[in-house]
């Protein structure tokens, strides 16, 4: 019972969605009944989230409550996640502070704290990458020096130093790198695992309908 | 220890020194170059520019607040011109971490400055869990799946929304992104539902979709912090990309001379190596 049910939904909502596409969904049942799923679904996912705080929740409560090393930073997460989500849920009319609109405590996080944090993360990258590039990019064969001269190409093409730099030798060059780089070998080769992944996709949703994988079941 | 043993193990301290020295120095000194504009951003601009006047754009701000400094400049120089052409705007987000706050903030600041009403010129619908559900479930009914818009207010006591059902009154969808949502925007709505879908991504994505701009599946786009600058050039309203390309030109030319060096070292260092075992 435990498995067929799973299954059986599964191939359910995955052949309504699969043949509902062939119908018009303002004129027959199947289209309806596809409108329909598709509002579940986001229903369901508005829970998934819920799901997720309330994991979340739990596994830091525990480190909190037993005291595991490194506990304060459990405690923070909790502090975080509660102190940003109840103002956020208490209606506005109570309070200028409550809601997500802006002047809220909310807003206010998120902006000031947040979005900072959040920038400041991802340009720390930009020192890491140049550290990185100066120890690892190395020619030590002809695909590696290949790779090297692209990247280079295309780093100087993108930024308008480079290109100024490029249309000294020729001032079709950046388009050169356009046509033959972007367009060519890269979209080449983009295209080639997008085709790749998307078949693999179809496979797998397949597999799920037809009950073969099941390991989102938590089985093998 | 030769000199180039001594470059090798250079302490990362001083590249990163290099690196905020090279994202300072622009500020202190002032530098302009020619933004050269490429065929896929003026594609975009292009496709915007010649739709009918009051035309209703769908504009995504799926991004998180990690990669602003690459995508707003690009939501901003789009709502730049779809007010200046008088566009019906429609926004929403896939991304719950920011992307509704961000759409209201943006969107207001530049509806102000030209003169838009919100609810009748524009219309912010916020967030909603399980994004493959919300663009499939908006090809039949936006409404179905955003019952109200970001604030509650219910869509049908929206002017702009009276004559948005789904997709069919939509002339083109602007993507924002900085992760793999494009992908679903092109697949799902594109591909299903024939809607021009144009996008702005973060430059270590932008390689990946030109395999769509070749299959004409997507109309235009915007890579990274250059293809904003471009936008905003073709715009007319010079922003923060633009600002930030001395910037970025001065990190890349840092990093691809810390490369050459690091190779010329490594050989160099190689060969005196092996000079020596000679001896």
């Amino acid at each position: 019972m435990r498995t067929v049910v799973p299954v059986i939904i599964a191939f359910l909502s995955g052949f309504i969605m699969i043949v509902a596409f062939f119908f018009n969904p303002d004129k027959t049942i199947l289209g309806k009944i596809e409108s329909e799923v598709l509002v579940w679904v986001t229903i369901v996912g508005g829970f998934t989230l819920l799901l997720g705080v309330v994991s979340i929740t739990r596994v830091n409560w525990q480190a909190v409550k037993t005291k595991k090393k490194g506990w304060i930073y459990n405690f923070l997460t909790l502090l975080s996640i509660f102190v940003m989500a109840i103002p956020a849920m208490l209606p506005s009319s109570w309070s200028p502070f409550f809601g997500d609109s802006s002047g809220s405590v909310y807003d206010w996080l998120f902006n000031y704290i947040d979005a900072p944090m959040m920038g400041t993360m991802f340009a720390m990258l930009a020192f890491y990458i140049a550290s990185a590039a100066f120890r690892a990019f190395r020619a030590r064969n002809a695909e590696a020096t290949l790779l090297l001269l692209t990247a280079v190409l295309v780093m100087l093409w993108r930024i308008p130093m480079g290109e100024a730099f490029l249309r000294l030798f020729s001032d079709s060059l950046p388009q050169m790198i356009n046509n033959y780089v972007m367009n060519g070998v890269n979209l080449a080769v983009q295209r080639g695992i997008l085709i790749g992944a998307a078949l693999g996709a179809a496979s797998m949703s397949l597999r799920i309908m037809l009950g073969i994988e099941r390991t989102y079941m938590g089985k093998g | 220890m030769s000199i180039w043993d001594k470059i090798l193990q250079l302490d990362r301290r001083w590249i990163y020194l290099m690196v905020a020295l090279a994202v300072i120095f622009p500020l202190i000194v002032p530098m302009t170059f020619k933004i050269y504009i490429t065929p896929e951003v003026r594609q975009l601009y292009n496709a915007i520019d010649s739709l009918p006047d009051s035309s209703v754009v769908m504009l995504t701000f799926d991004y998180y607040p990690s990669t602003l400094a690459e995508t707003e400049p690009m939501s901003v120089a789009a709502l730049n011109q779809l007010f200046q052409k008088n566009c019906k705007v429609l926004t929403l987000t896939t991304v719950p971490l920011g992307g509704p706050s961000i759409a209201e903030r943006v969107t207001r600041k530049i509806a102000k400055k030209y003169h838009k009403v919100y609810g009748v010129d524009y219309v912010n619908l916020g967030y909603k869990a399980n994004y493959v559900a919300v663009l499939k479930g908006m090809g039949t009914s936006i409404e179905a799946i955003y019952p109200t818009d970001n604030s509650g207010t219910p869509l049908s006591k929206l002017p702009m929304m009276k004559h948005i059902k789904n997709y069919n009154d939509i002339k083109f969808i602007f993507v924002v992104s900085d992760n793999g949502i494009v992908d679903y925007w092109i697949s799902i709505v594109n591909a299903q539902y024939g809607i021009p879908v144009g996008s702005g991504v973060t430059a270590v994505m932008a390689p990946k979709f030109y395999s769509y701009i070749g299959s004409k599946q997507m109309t235009g786009l915007l890579g990274g912090m250059k293809g904003a600058a471009e936008y905003e050039i073709l715009v007319k309203e010079r922003g923060m990309a633009v600002k930030g390309m001395t910037m970025q030109s001065l990190v890349h030319l840092l990093i691809i001379g810390l490369v050459i060096l690091g190779n010329v070292a490594f050989f160099a260092s190689r060969r005196n190596h092996k000079k020596g075992e000679h001896f």
